[in-house]
């Protein structure tokens, strides 16, 4: 069953038009993934689907609900971490926690017990008595996404949760989130960190100048639009006329060489590979290091975003 | 709990601190205490009505308008820090309506309005309560100015909350609205003996409705000219909080 379902969804700003046509399902119970480069329209979407603005055209349905029409009862049921900081300069970190969950009428007992599990869980026990606007940055987006969870929900809008965090503190977010997942919980998550999107999502969805451009799995999106390897090869001498040897290889794009490191795309990446090796091998040319890699997602990503500049 | 209880009991937490119930307390007394006696050399008695009023129970009465304006700041500076802060988003992202927010806001102000007149009226009443013509109609006098206050004055720290983005310009308008309601006034000088410009602007401005149903209600002269009043302070209070409410509505993301 999919708890989203957005039909030909449109919001026009005057001439500009920051979502454009956006048709999507998603299913319950996975981290759906958002990626699109700055001004592609992530946090736009986030504001319809969250009903906080309303589409100029398309119809919504949240969690079953006609979200256009009965916004108040979708918010009931979702939580939401925008992309600007949201705190209360003033109050301190439990008592942000617990004025939240008090907010979203959770009984005082399951309230008192759900910040201390948070507490510990986003390790705010140093800075529990601190006030808001005492935090750093990534303290303050740890309380941010932390708050969210002291109430109940069935979907959770994260829009680029991790801004800020440090590579612990992230890798730590994503773990509970992954494991929130598999207690029943649906995300829709927006970065534009694509190791990150990797690592968490089920399905993703890249989304440029308001139209979406693809979504599929992490590996499928791969396969469709990634059959190209990435070779590198590390030489332990410089060599000026390696471009020049490795030219007469079909299928073999120099991407990138500095005389000692050569990166190459080929979609026939063994069969490049054994040639070049011949040919280094007949130049006695030593090698220091080398990888054959899939195509990642960023490259995916940065390729078909390069690609919709060009076809608009 | 009712939403709008909710976001009250959030809105007096974040307002509500130390500082600020002390400088409620601490600086009408100062006023009445040190200004009120200090000046009574200068004025003796305030023609008030049928009789004369001791310029302390004067100020004390007019301390009260003061102080349910000045506690209506809290209004715009919950609206200006919610949108600085990204909680006005946060917020309606949550169960809550645009609806819900705009009342708590006039809840809480309300509750700090009455809350504020109950204090300065027993901090005043030591000062005042030998003039003190107390009837039924007394209390409810008070909480009436209270709230009316309240609204009124909350409306426009509202919008001028949310038409300013700076604090800096917000900070300035504000204080600069509020310095003009609290000296352009009878708060703290009777209009009898003020220049006839000035007695003029007195009555452009709401503080002095609401400080002249404050002092009828505390010392006893309710005439047509109170009722009058009392009619042009609930019309100001709400087509200010329509337009408030108007306002906060059309505020975007």
């Amino acid at each position: 069953m999919s708890c989203i379902i957005a039909k030909n969804l449109s919001k026009n700003y005057d001439s500009l038009k920051a979502v454009n046509d956006l048709s999507m399902s998603v299913k319950k119970g996975i981290v759906f993934g958002f990626l699109g480069p700055n001004g592609a329209g992530k946090s736009t979407t986030i504001k319809l689907l969250t009903t906080l603005i309303q589409p100029s055209t398309g119809s919504l349905t949240i969690l079953g609900i006609d979200a256009i029409k009965n916004p108040l009862e979708v918010r009931h049921k979702i939580g939401v971490v925008l992309q600007q900081p949201s705190y209360e300069p003033t109050l301190t970190v439990e008592k942000a926690l617990e004025k939240y969950g008090m907010m979203w009428n959770v009984p005082k007992m399951i309230c008192k017990n759900r910040l201390e599990k948070l507490i510990e869980e986003f390790d705010l026990k140093d800075i529990r008595k601190k006030r808001n606007e005492d935090l750093s940055i990534g303290q303050r987006r740890r309380v941010q996404v932390a708050r969210e969870f002291m109430h109940d929900m069935e979907l959770l809008f994260l829009d680029e949760p991790t801004v800020g965090l440090d590579p612990s503190a992230r890798r730590k977010l994503l773990d509970y989130l992954k494991n929130k997942v598999k207690t029943g919980l649906t995300i829709f998550f927006t970065t534009h960190i694509l190791t990150e999107a990797e690592y968490l999502c089920d399905e993703i969805a890249i989304i440029d100048k308001g139209k979406i451009l693809a979504v599929d799995t992490p590996d499928a999106l791969k396969n469709k639009f990634g059959k190209e390897k990435t070779i590198k090869i590390h030489l332990l001498k410089n060599q000026h006329n390696i471009e020049s040897l490795l030219s007469g290889i079909p299928d073999c794009k120099i991407d990138f060489q500095t005389g000692t490191n050569i990166t190459i795309h080929s979609t026939q990446s063994a069969l490049v590979l054994m040639k070049i090796l011949r040919i280094l091998n007949d130049n006695e040319i030593e090698i220091d290091d080398l990888s054959a890699t899939p195509t990642s997602l960023e490259e995916i990503f940065l390729k078909m975003v390069e690609e919709n500049v060009y076809n608009i | 709990m009712y939403t709008i209880f909710r976001l009250v009991n959030r809105n007096l937490t974040i307002s509500i601190n130390p500082a600020f119930l002390l400088w409620q307390i601490l600086f009408p007394i100062i006023y009445i205490f040190i200004a009120g006696f200090a000046y009574t050399s200068l004025i003796q008695q305030v023609p008030f009505g049928d009789k004369g009023l001791a310029y302390p129970a004067f100020l004390a009465s007019g301390m009260i308008g003061f102080n349910i304006m000045n506690s209506t700041l809290v209004s715009g500076i919950i609206i200006w820090n919610d949108r600085k802060y990204g909680m006005f988003e946060q917020i309606m992202s949550g169960p809550f309506t645009r609806a819900n927010y705009i009342l708590s806001n006039i809840c809480t102000i309300g509750i700090i309005g009455i809350v504020s007149a109950a204090l300065i009226t027993l901090i005043g009443y030591p000062v005042f309560f030998e003039s003190v013509d107390f009837s039924l109609i007394t209390i409810p006098m008070i909480i009436f100015a209270a709230v009316t206050g309240s609204i009124l004055f909350g409306s426009i720290a509202s919008i001028i909350a949310t038409k300013l983005r700076s604090s800096e310009g917000f900070n300035v308008i504000l204080n600069t609205a509020f310095l003009f309601f609290a000296f352009v006034s009878t708060a703290f000088y009777p209009a009898s003996g003020a220049p006839e410009p000035l007695k003029t602007a007195f009555y452009l401005n709401p503080l002095t409705y609401l400080v002249d149903v404050i002092r009828a209600g505390i010392f006893g002269n309710i005439n047509e000219f109170i009722l009058i009043e009392m009619a042009i302070l609930v019309v100001i209070s709400t087509i200010l909080f329509v337009i408030a409410t108007k306002l906060l509505t059309k505020l975007n993301f």
